[in-house]
Formats: C-alpha cells, sequence, structure tokens
C-alpha cells in the first residue's frame, strides 16, 4: 500500500526535472524568436511611437548599434611580443573540405585555411583596384587589353624556389584544361585571348600570354573593360615545379594540395588533421618581412559554441561570426569586436518573364502579374525596413536604397533614397493604377477587378526568418495587398533557388540575397544574358548602361561612376527588385590581437598580427 | 546452425539491391544539386552548367543508376563533387574516427548498464532501485542532442575537463602515444555523452530480465538446495538475463548510427555523421547515397547478428 505514493512522488520529481530541463532549452530559443514578432504586432497599433522609442522586452532594454560606431582594424594598442602563437577559429558547422590550391577550391571554409600561407600577386584598394604594393607589380598597355606583370625578386614558395612568370602562365592553362575540375574557368578567365582555343584543344598553347622573362608575364585580353583591374586577372600562380609533371585531373587530390599544400604566404603549413584543424609555422623567408607569430593554429568551431570558446580565449580569432549573438556578448570583456560593411544586399525580386535557355537571354513578359511598376513601387513603399533592421538585427541591418551596395562606396549612390517607407504613397500608387477594393474583402482587386493574391516565396533558415517574412505580409495588407506565403511555408534553401531559377509559375515575387564581387559591374546579377537575374527583367536602357559600365569610355572613374548612378536611378525607377537590407559584418578579436583587419584595402596583413600577452585574455 | 546463418545472409543480398535503388532515387529527388545555390556572380552559369554536363547530372536517371551501380560493384563510389577526392577516400578517412567513437560508446554503453542493471534488479523496489530507474526516465525523456550539449557546456567550457570539438590537438603527430591519448581524451565527453543515453534502455532490460528470471522455477529450486545467494545471481540469474542482452547488440550497432549524426555535429567531431549532414546540405549526391548505403548495410549487418546471436541462444526462433 505505501508503495504507490512512493513510486508517484518519484514520478513526480522526474517529471518536474524533465520539464525544468525542457524550460530551460525553450527559453534559450524561443526569447529570440517571440521578440520580433511581437514588435511586428505592435507596428499595427502604435506607427507613431515605435520608430524613435527603444524596445522594452523582458526589462532588457535592447540597444541599437550601427555599423559606424566599429572600425575595421585593430591596430597596435600594446606592443605585441616577439614570436607568441596564435589560434584562429574557422566558425563551421561542417568541416572544411580541404582543397588548400587557390586554382582549385571553390568554397569559403577553404579559403580561411588558404588565407594564411597563400595569397595573389596582386593585392587591391579599398575601391577594389589593383594596386602595386603585392608580390608584384602590374601595368596596363595604352589600350587597356594588355597586362605586364612582374613579380618581385624576393617572392619564393615555401620550398624556396622563387616563384616564376611561367607559375603563373601554368596555372592559366591547367585551369583551361579539359580535365580541369574546379571552378575557376569563369568568364573573366574567358577573357583571355586563346584560352578558348587552347580549352578546346585546338591551340597547344594560350597565345594571349607571353613569359617575357623568369619574373615577368604579359597577359593580353580580348576585351578591355575596367573590370579587368578590379578582380578581372587571374592573379594565383601554381607552383610549376610540383604540380608540372600531374595529370590535371589529379592535382587537385594530389598531397601537394590536401596534406602538405604549398604557397607562397606569410606562414607555412605545418601539418593538417583533415577537415578539423591546421597548425602553420612562420616563413621566415616571406617576402614582406619576417612574420610577427611563431606558430597559428587553425581549428574548425562549431556556430553553437563559438561564444564560449571566444570566452575562454580558446580562440582569439574568427572568420565570422553570427550578428543575431552580437548585443548579447558585447561587452564581452576579453574581446574588441571589428565591423565593416558586408559586400552583400538582401532584396525582393519579381518575377518578370522567362528565362530563354536556347538564346540564353532573359525575355522580360509585359502580361506578367506584377507587371505593373506602380504596384511594384508600391509594395516596396510599404515596407519599413529601418524598423525591420533594429527590431530584428538591433540596427545591424538597415534599410537597402540601391543595388549597389556601400561596400562599394566609389559606386554606391548615397544620395539615391531609393524607395523609402511610406506607406500612405504607396496607397495612391496603388489607387492611381486602378488597384482598388471592389468587393468589400479589405483587399485590392487588380485593375480587372479580378481577385489579387500574390505568392511570396522566401527561405527557411534561423530564427528571424518566419517573422521577418510575416512582417512583410502584414506590411503589405496594411495597403491593402493580398499576399501569401508559397504554399504557406518558407522553403528549404535548395528547393528555394530551384524553383526560382526554373521560374514557377507559382511564384510571384521572392526574397533572396547576393553577395556581391569586388568588381561593381552588375552584369551577371541584372544583366539581359545572366542566368541569375532572376526577376527576368530587362530592357534596353538596362543593357546600354550594364555595357557602357564596361566601355572604354568607363576607363574614365568618373564617367563609370556616373553611369552606374544613372543604372541605379534606373533600378529604382523600374523596381524589378528592391534591396530591403544591407548588411554589417562583425567580428570578435581577443584584446591580445595587435594588428588585425578585416574588410579590403586595409593595408595590414596577415604576417604583421600579433599577440602582446603569451595567453589570451579571457572574459571575467 | 550453418543452414540458417546462410539462409539468413542469402536474405540480405535483395535487402541491400532495394536499399541501394531506393537510395539512389531518393537522393536524386531530392531538390537541387551540388551546384544549385553556387551563386557567386564571378563564376558564369556557363561554367556551372559545363560542370554538370561533366558530372553527368543531365543525364536520364537510369544511365545515372546504371553508371552508379556498376561503379558500385567495383568498389567505385564516385567522386564527392565537394571535396574532389574519391568516396571512398573521404569516407576512410572519416570512418574510422566514426568507428573508434562507437566502439568507445559501446564499451561505457555496457559499463554503464551492467552494474546500473544488476544492483536495479536484485534489490528492486528500493531505494537505489528507484534512482537507478528514475535516472533511466531522464534518460528516455532527454533526447541526446540536448544533452549532449548540456555536457559539452558543463564539462567542455565550464569546468574545461575536456577538450570541446576535433578529433585531436592540433599538430600532434599522428603514431604517437600522445596522438592516441589525444585522441581517445577527445573522445570521451561525446562518447559518455551518448553512453549515459542510450544505455539507459539496456538498463532497463536487463532490470527486468532478472526480475523476470529471479522468480523462475530454477532460481527457486537453487534456493531451496540451499545455494547461496551470490552463486545464485552470479551463476545462474545474471547469466540467464544476459542473454538477450547480447541479442540486444546488433540492434545497438545501428542506434549508434542515428546518435553519431548528432553527437559528432555537436562536438564538431570530423566523422561519417557530420559528413553525412554536410553533404546531405550540399547536395553531394555521391557521398550522400554511399553513406547511407553504408548505414543500411550497418543495419543490415546489426540486425543478423542480433538474429545470429539469438538462434544461437534460443534454438526456437531458428528460421525454417
Amino acid at each position: 500500500m505505501s508503495k504507490v505514493p512512493v513510486r508517484l512522488l518519484f514520478f513526480a520529481i522526474v517529471l518536474s526535472l524533465v520539464m525544468v530541463l525542457a524550460a530551460c532549452n525553450e527559453n534559450s530559443t524561443e526569447s529570440d524568436v517571440d521578440k520580433p514578432e511581437t514588435d511586428v504586432e505592435k507596428e499595427e497599433t502604435e506607427e507613431a511611437e515605435q520608430t524613435d522609442e527603444p524596445e522594452e522586452a523582458g526589462g532588457e532594454t535592447e540597444e541599437l548599434y550601427s555599423i559606424d560606431d566599429f572600425s575595421n582594424i585593430k591596430g597596435e594598442d600594446e606592443t605585441p611580443l616577439e614570436g607568441g602563437e596564435l589560434t584562429f577559429g574557422l566558425v563551421s558547422d561542417t568541416a572544411f573540405e580541404g582543397i588548400l590550391n587557390y586554382n582549385f577550391y571553390d568554397g569559403n571554409p577553404d579559403v580561411q585555411v588558404l588565407q594564411w600561407f597563400d595569397e595573389g600577386l596582386l593585392t587591391w584598394d579599398e575601391n577594389y583596384v589593383y594596386t602595386n604594393d603585392g608580390a608584384a607589380t602590374y601595368t596596363m598597355s595604352d589600350d587597356n587589353k594588355t597586362a605586364t606583370i612582374t613579380i618581385r625578386d624576393n617572392v619564393n614558395w615555401h620550398d624556396g624556389e622563387p616563384v616564376k612568370a611561367e607559375d603563373l602562365l601554368f596555372a592559366h592553362e591547367v585551369i583551361a584544361h579539359p580535365d580541369y575540375d574546379g571552378i575557376r574557368f569563369d568568364a573573366s578567365l574567358r577573357n583571355v585571348e586563346g584560352i578558348e582555343a587552347y580549352h578546346n584543344g585546338e591551340a597547344d598553347t594560350i597565345s594571349g600570354i607571353e613569359v617575357v622573362d623568369e619574373k615577368t608575364i604579359k597577359i593580353t585580353y580580348k576585351e578591355a573593360t575596367p573590370s579587368l583591374i578590379t578582380g578581372g586577372i587571374w592573379t594565383y600562380p601554381l607552383a610549376k615545379h610540383i604540380f608540372g609533371d600531374m595529370n590535371v585531373a589529379d592535382i587537385s587530390s594530389s598531397p601537394e594540395v590536401r596534406q602538405q599544400p604549398i604557397g607562397f604566404g606569410p606562414y607555412k603549413v605545418e601539418s593538417i588533421v583533415p577537415g578539423e584543424s591546421v597548425v602553420y609555422s612562420k616563413n621566415e623567408d616571406y617576402w614582406r618581412g619576417e612574420p610577427k607569430l611563431d606558430k597559428v593554429t587553425l581549428k574548425v568551431i562549431n556556430p553553437n559554441v563559438v561564444v564560449e570558446a571566444l570566452k575562454n580565449g580558446e580562440v582569439d580569432i574568427v572568420d565570422s561570426f553570427p550578428v543575431d549573438q552580437f548585443p548579447d556578448n558585447a561587452d564581452l570583456s576579453n574581446l574588441s569586436w571589428l565591423g565593416v560593411t558586408d559586400r552583400a544586399y538582401t532584396y525582393i525580386g519579381f518575377k518578370l518573364g522567362k528565362w530563354d535557355a536556347d538564346n540564353g537571354i532573359n525575355v522580360y513578359d509585359p502580361d506578367a502579374k506584377m507587371a505593373n511598376v506602380n504596384l511594384r513601387k508600391a509594395m516596396a513603399h510599404a515596407v519599413d525596413n529601418n524598423t525591420v533592421g533594429e527590431r530584428f538585427y538591433h540596427g545591424l541591418r538597415w534599410a537597402g536604397t540601391t543595388l549597389i551596395p556601400p561596400s562599394h562606396p566609389e559606386f554606391h549612390d548615397s544620395e539615391n533614397e531609393g524607395l523609402p517607407y511610406d506607406p500612405e504613397l504607396a496607397k495612391q500608387l496603388l489607387d492611381e493604377a486602378g488597384y482598388v477594393d471592389v468587393n468589400g474583402d479589405n483587399f485590392r482587386e487588380d485593375p480587372d477587378g479580378n481577385e489579387l493574391v500574390i505568392n511570396f516565396a522566401s527561405m527557411s533558415g534561423g530564427e528571424i526568418a518566419e517573422p521577418l517574412v510575416k512582417y512583410y505580409i502584414q506590411a503589405w495588407e496594411q495597403v491593402g495587398l493580398h499576399v501569401e506565403m508559397l504554399e504557406g511555408r518558407l522553403h528549404e534553401f535548395n528547393s528555394f533557388y530551384d524553383r526560382v531559377e526554373a521560374d514557377d509559375p507559382e511564384i510571384d515575387i521572392y526574397q533572396a540575397a547576393w553577395s556581391v564581387g569586388i568588381d561593381v559591374d552588375p552584369d551577371g546579377l541584372w544583366g539581359e544574358q545572366a542566368a541569375f537575374n532572376m526577376t527576368r527583367w530587362t530592357n534596353e536602357e538596362n543593357t546600354r548602361l550594364i555595357k557602357e559600365g564596361l566601355s572604354e569610355a568607363a576607363f574614365d572613374l568618373e564617367t563609370r561612376v556616373e553611369t552606374y548612378k544613372e543604372w541605379q536611378q534606373l533600378m529604382v525607377e523600374e523596381v524589378p527588385a528592391f534591396p530591403t537590407l544591407y548588411r554589417a559584418v562583425l567580428v570578435p578579436v581577443n584584446n591580445r590581437v595587435q594588428n588585425y583587419a578585416i574588410g579590403d584595402g586595409t593595408g595590414i596583413y596577415r604576417y604583421q598580427v600579433g599577440v602582446s600577452a603569451e595567453e589570451p585574455e579571457v572574459a571575467e | 546452425m550453418w543452414t540458417f546463418t546462410f539462409r539468413r545472409v542469402l536474405i540480405m543480398i535483395p535487402q541491400i539491391l532495394l536499399l541501394s535503388i531506393v537510395i539512389f532515387f531518393l537522393a536524386k529527388m531530392m531538390p537541387g544539386d551540388a551546384l544549385t545555390g553556387l551563386i557567386d556572380p564571378n563564376i558564369g552559369p556557363e561554367a556551372i552548367e559545363a560542370q554538370r554536363e561533366k558530372l553527368g547530372l543531365n543525364d536520364p536517371w537510369h544511365v545515372q543508376y546504371w553508371n552508379w551501380i556498376t561503379n558500385l560493384f567495383q568498389g567505385d563510389l564516385g567522386q564527392s563533387f565537394q571535396h574532389k577526392l574519391p568516396v571512398t577516400e573521404i569516407i576512410n578517412q572519416r570512418l574510422w574516427n566514426t568507428f573508434w567513437l562507437s566502439v568507445l560508446t559501446l564499451i561505457l554503453t555496457y559499463l554503464i548498464a551492467i552494474p546500473l542493471g544488476l544492483i536495479s534488479g536484485r534489490y528492486n523496489d528500493t531505494i537505489s532501485d528507484r534512482i537507478i530507474t528514475g535516472y533511466t526516465y531522464i534518460g528516455f525523456a532527454a533526447p541526446v542532442f540536448i544533452f549532449a550539449l548540456l555536457m559539452l557546456f558543463i564539462f567542455g567550457f565550464q569546468l574545461g575537463w575536456f577538450p570541446t570539438g576535433g578529433s585531436v590537438t592540433p599538430g600532434t603527430v599522428p603514431g604517437t602515444w600522445s596522438f592516441f591519448l589525444s585522441k581517445v581524451y577527445h573522445m570521451l565527453l561525446p562518447a559518455l555523452s551518448m553512453a549515459l543515453i542510450t544505455t539507459v534502455s539496456t538498463v532497463q532490460y536487463l532490470r527486468s530480465e532478472i526480475i523476470d528470471t529471479k522468480q523462475k522455477d530454477f532460481v527457486l529450486l537453487a534456493r531451496s538446495k540451499g545455494v547461496s545467494e551470490t552463486r545464485i545471481y552470479r551463476k545462474h540469474i545474471f547469466r540467464n538475463s544476459l542473454l538477450p542482452i547480447a541479442a540486444f547488440f546488433g540492434y545497438e550497432i545501428s542506434g549508434l548510427i542515428g546518435g553519431s549524426i548528432f553527437i559528432e555535429n555537436i562536438f564538431s567531431y570530423p566523422g561519417i555523421g557530420q559528413l553525412f549532414l554536410s553533404s546531405l546540405m550540399q547536395r553531394d549526391t555521391s557521398v550522400v547515397t554511399a553513406l547511407v548505403l553504408l548505414f543500411g548495410i550497418a543495419s543490415i549487418l546489426g540486425t543478423l547478428i542480433s538474429d545470429l546471436i539469438l538462434s544461437i541462444v534460443d534454438p526456437r526462433i531458428r528460421m525454417k
């Protein structure tokens, strides 16, 4: 008889324990999701107050941050030690692939490993134009078609062999070889004269490349465009004395790429545990001078534990940091934060045509559901992206204006306001275009009086994805547009792009993001022949401006800036897509690290990185 | 006995063949391929299309299946697109990590399960039994991925007793004693996290077996003959209760595979569980199919082992 109560009691204890565990777990994840959602709801009722008042949530004041308050350089606040060791965290939930050669790698994890021990021959400045500060210098011919690259005398591979002009020629030959299994044989390499003939087996050599002497090489391009000097030259030599005798198909899996990779960067690879860590030692023969650190250890850190690993000093630097975790960790005593504007933007695109695969062009369909420019403009005016940035991203993302992001300061038109938040204007535009509510359901019908339901496709991933989409849908509802999530849910990355690229007729609008190359030319994303122009919108003006941006005349910087200004304005007027958010990259650095920078053209190089203490600082 | 084994193995062949077909088609039905979402605007669509052509992704499905299955029989699982390595090589790199992790987990599982099960069964309905069954209830309720995160947080970060990622300290030289120690050290926390959870079913199983057995007639007989209690437990009850546990062993192996996917991802432990998940996300189809096939074969082998052990233990269930 006495057994029953004891059992029950015990059961109750177990049960409560389980509940406590479960509750702990929910707290950490759910609060993040919930907050933005309630914010969004607030927007319906308290529009007047909500913009300038910092949000109170659970007694905590949420702070807003601005990228302007961050520097992208951590200089020398203390004198670095001679020598020392540093741990670099590669934040990834997968192991790195380990294709450790610039001529073969294709993903971000590997490039983080590469950066420590290899580099390109040319460096670039903050406007992404090649400079003469790198391992080689270059000059362009008068017709801007031929680049003469001269490698510095003291630039040597890690095994002591000099880096030669023929190594760069060899890199071109390997990439253009039919057996090459990487993805670098792209439009800019195809621009080298004679390389297509070589690729097709019609020529034994690449006619456009001439090795002048051991350290000098001349590369002639088919077309002279300003893009040539902003990333259009392939500058990564491939050590011919090592790879020269191999079959091209075997190089990427060879031990010289996998286990004992070679470069001419500031550090040498000492040992690799495939997929998880790399130990580097200093390359005393580095051409810029002897590196500060004796040893660098790179290891893969799971995003789940990156904060803990930074707190206890297990890693000094990480390659990336989830921005949504920044506000909780902004005050960690052992870290400094570097920030830079990301070369990326999020955008909402309108499906406006079809991809004609036979001719390789985008065909605009003037009868498409979203073809009314007022409708598109109204949708852009209806959403308040600055508030989205503040509420969802603590100000670390902010409203986008044009399709050239501010990460390209030279070309981004900061005076162009884009299509700012203005719901009244949105309503007015819709009224003008004949989108009015005829059947009294509070949603507007199209000008012919048919019901208008717009299908919105968006990707899953992260906690913010769904509330964000819901916010947009509510904002459009405010101006009387009936927008629904495609099939009522978010879509997984792969299937999302599959369907958007294939012009699925179910999709009317979609939200996606681009990270943009260092060259500003928008042709690859928005051009007539760009398969990635998934809106399928184009017109003559667009084609003309994009062409002009690459023309002879555009070698004059001012002309090019002017052309791209016009193009940005055209995209604002025609709205085939509108940028929703620009974003910041934040990277934490342990206080003991000296001379480290993120972003481009900072003038700080990896060999200068040092540490001011033997042990990393630990958070208090 | 031998005919049974032979038959049992023979049945595996159509099983594996069917498995291969299902796996292949499921993999092909996943939206996207290795090149989807490769949207670096610097890489032109022509380059991507050329790659698709080269990889045979544009061939009709029966051609792709035939190529795959014929190569399979020659031991060639294809080329990983992401890793630019033969699939066999990349799996070989990772398999051993997972293998040793599983071995350690199994050892720990039984090290925990047997004493706990014995105590709990022998002294059932005492306070120690309640504590042990209490633990097993928590174990049943707690999902392994949350429990593992908790373990990592407490023992890895708060107390700093264990490394928090990787399979070996960077820079240790393979083949040395310190390399071996470092490997075991890195494996300990993930293995323990998994063992503490997976062991609970074995504890429960063993407990009820013992409670069952100790009321059997032959135990009563032994007792009435005056055999000492220790001897009864050691000779009669324990042995009899352990046999079903041994039969459970094969299923335990297939269970470990599922667990390894969580554990390896949480502990950044580069084994095939982690490889599987990342290949799946990146649509590295050749690796995914190879791994699912491997998992499938491991499960089939696991049940085979279980069946064989069971048939030794209990001849009644041998297949006619």
